[in-house]
This record gives C-alpha cells, sequence and structure tokens, in this order.
C-alpha cells in the first residue's frame, strides 16, 4: 500500500474517503435513533408535553445533521481533490 | 435541453449544476470587473421582496389581523415568545429586531432556492438563462450570513456589559491560573461557533438540492419513460423534506444565534 501511495496512485485515498462516508452515516444514524426512541417514550409518557418534546427533538436532530453533513463534504471533496 | 429524447428533459447529468453560482453578467467599475452571480441576484431579490413586503403586510392598523399580515404576526409571536423569551427573558425586545431578520432571510432565500427559475424560464421562452439558483448553497452567502452574526454577537455583548465588563466576563469564573486557558478556549469557540452556523446551513441546502439533481439525472442515464416518473415521484417526495429543511434550518440558525446572543449579553455567574 506504501508503495501504491508513494507511486502516487490515488485510489486508496478514494476507497478512504468512501469508507469515512459510510462511518459517518453510520454514526449519524445511530444518534437519531436515539434522539426519536427517548423522544418517543417522553411523549408516551407525557402526551400532552407532545409539542414540546417534538420540536426538541427536531431541533436535536438538525444539529447532528449539521456535522454530519460537515463530515460528508470533506470526504466528498476529498474524492474530488483526487480526482482532479 | 439536448436533441431527441434528453430535449424534454429539463434535467442533467452533473449535479452541481444547479447549485453552483454563475456569472449573469458584468459590467466595470474604474479598473475592476464586477460579475453579478445568480446568488447575488437571487440575494438582492430576496432583499427586495422582505423589505416591500413585511412592512406593507405589518402596517395594518387592525385589532386581529387577516391575511398575510395574520401569517407574519403568527411566525413573529412564536419566534418571540416560543425562541427568544426562554432565552433572553428580559432582554428580549432589544434583540428580537435581529432575531427576526435573520429567520426571514435564511427562511425567504431557502424557499427561493426551491423554485426552479431557469426551468421554468426555459419551458416559457426555450432560453437557457442560469438565472435562479438557491443562494444558500453558497459557502459565501452562509458565511456572510455568519460573520453578520458574529459582529451582532460582539456588538450587543459590549452594548449590554461595556467593553471591559464584556471582556471581563468573556470566560467563566475558574481560578486565577486556568483563566488564560479558558480565554484560549472562548475565543476559539467564538470563531467555531459561527463557522458551524455557516456550515450547517449550507451542507443542509447543498446535499438537499444534490439529491433532487442526482434523481433528475437518472432521467438522463437511464433514458426511458419509466424511471422517468419513478424519478419525478422520488423528486416530489423529496421536495416536501426539502420544504421541511428550509424551515427547519432558518429555524436552527436562528435559535442558535439567539443562543450565542443570550450567552453574550448575559453569561452565567
Amino acid at each position: 500500500m506504501l508503495a501504491i501511495a508513494a507511486n502516487g496512485s490515488t485510489v486508496w485515498a478514494i476507497v478512504g474517503a468512501v469508507a469515512a462516508c459510510a462511518v459517518v452515516i453510520i454514526a449519524a444514524s445511530i444518534g437519531l435513533a436515539i434522539i426519536g426512541g427517548k423522544a418517543a417514550e417522553a411523549i408516551a409518557r407525557q402526551p400532552e408535553a407532545g409539542g414540546r418534546i417534538f420540536l426538541a427533538m427536531v431541533v436535536a436532530a438538525a444539529m447532528i445533521e449539521g456535522f454530519t453533513f460537515f463530515a460528508l463534504l470533506i470526504c466528498f471533496m476529498t474524492v474530488f481533490w483526487m480526482r482532479s | 435541453m439536448r436533441s431527441g429524447f434528453l430535449s424534454c428533459v429539463l434535467a442533467d447529468f452533473n449535479p452541481f449544476l444547479p447549485i453552483e453560482s454563475r456569472p449573469v453578467f458584468t459590467f466595470s467599475v474604474g479598473r475592476w470587473e464586477v460579475a453579478i452571480s445568480n446568488h447575488i441576484i437571487m440575494v438582492t431579490v430576496a432583499m427586495l421582496l422582505l423589505v416591500t413586503v413585511l412592512p406593507l403586510a405589518a402596517m395594518s392598523r387592525r385589532q386581529i389581523p387577516k391575511g398575510l399580515g395574520n401569517l407574519i404576526e403568527l411566525v413573529c409571536e412564536f419566534l418571540r415568545e416560543q425562541l427568544a423569551r426562554p432565552i433572553l427573558r428580559d432582554r428580549t425586545d432589544r434583540y428580537i429586531g435581529f432575531v427576526w431578520t435573520a429567520f426571514f432571510f435564511v427562511l425567504t432565500l431557502n424557499l427561493l432556492g426551491m423554485v426552479p427559475t431557469e426551468q421554468i424560464i426555459f419551458l416559457l421562452t426555450g432560453k437557457e438563462t442560469h438565472i435562479g439558483g438557491p443562494a444558500t448553497a453558497n459557502i459565501w452567502v452562509t458565511g456572510a450570513m455568519a460573520v453578520v452574526a458574529f459582529f451582532m454577537i460582539h456588538i450587543y455583548g459590549i452594548k449590554e456589559q461595556g467593553l471591559w465588563g464584556y471582556i471581563v466576563n468573556f470566560a467563566p469564573p475558574v481560578p486565577w491560573w486556568l483563566k488564560p486557558l479558558m480565554y484560549f478556549l472562548e475565543i476559539i469557540s467564538s470563531f467555531v461557533r459561527p463557522f458551524t452556523l455557516a456550515i450547517r446551513l449550507f451542507a443542509n441546502i447543498v446535499a438537499g438540492h444534490m439529491v433532487l439533481a442526482t434523481f433528475l439525472g437518472l432521467i438522463v442515464v437511464f433514458k426511458n419513460y419509466q424511471a422517468a416518473v419513478a424519478s419525478v415521484a422520488g423528486v416530489v417526495a423529496i421536495s416536501f423534506i426539502e420544504l421541511l429543511v428550509a424551515f427547519l434550518q432558518a429555524y436552527v440558525f436562528t435559535l442558535l444565534s439567539t443562543l450565542y446572543i443570550g450567552l453574550s449579553t448575559a453569561p452565567e455567574h
């Protein structure tokens, strides 16, 4: 692998970037699933607070998606740097 | 925009095409060439829309407003009571102007980005122009909004506590030997937070529009009508999510700006 890297082949860089994409997506999915599950449990415990819990869940989901897209952008840019 | 089957396809294989900012016309000022891009035009359109529509709708002196004024009052009241009041408490009315401006501006830019102006112009006139595009899909536009938020956070903090008071209260109260580290961390975070505001909005809108463009690009790949039907159905479904994301990202931008303003104007003692 080091020989290939020294030759300037960028295939493994692209493989690494795409694998990083996959890890980021898995981590974000787990985080969002935890938030969704906890929100559902909280609403089940206290249905009259449903609106506020839904709002908190949606805001937390937006924040997590924020830095997920940040990491995805970096992976994406790596692929395009390697191809150009 | 090509011949044969593809001439009635308003899509392109390249998903970056609807998101890029392209120069629409240039004019020269002295020695410099100023290029006006489609995103500049969208920002100007959003500004003119908000500057004319919002005061007109809010100008009615009715006790119970009707029509567009009612909708804008609903949104403003929600932002003031549910978003700003729990965070800013007594200082709400001083900083609510910035909160409302941020929310309406980001929302208008996001929603104008969902309108396919280039395709509509092509359908009506047959000419390819690159007039419209999602302005928030440009890192410079969201970066400019984040810079404005950065300055407003510090200016409001200095107005509220005075310059010396603001600097003294910048770091939380810790023993004297930890103070330099806390100042260092607080300065870094005061730069990183607006940066994340810009990146979050930019990445969400870019990702959404690229997914839409990729779905439409599948028509160019498969080149038959079944793919077109499935593709357009998928685009309709994802457009609903994109509308939700437009509102949500405007709300998150405003929420975080309000939070940072609250932190800078009255740090926890």
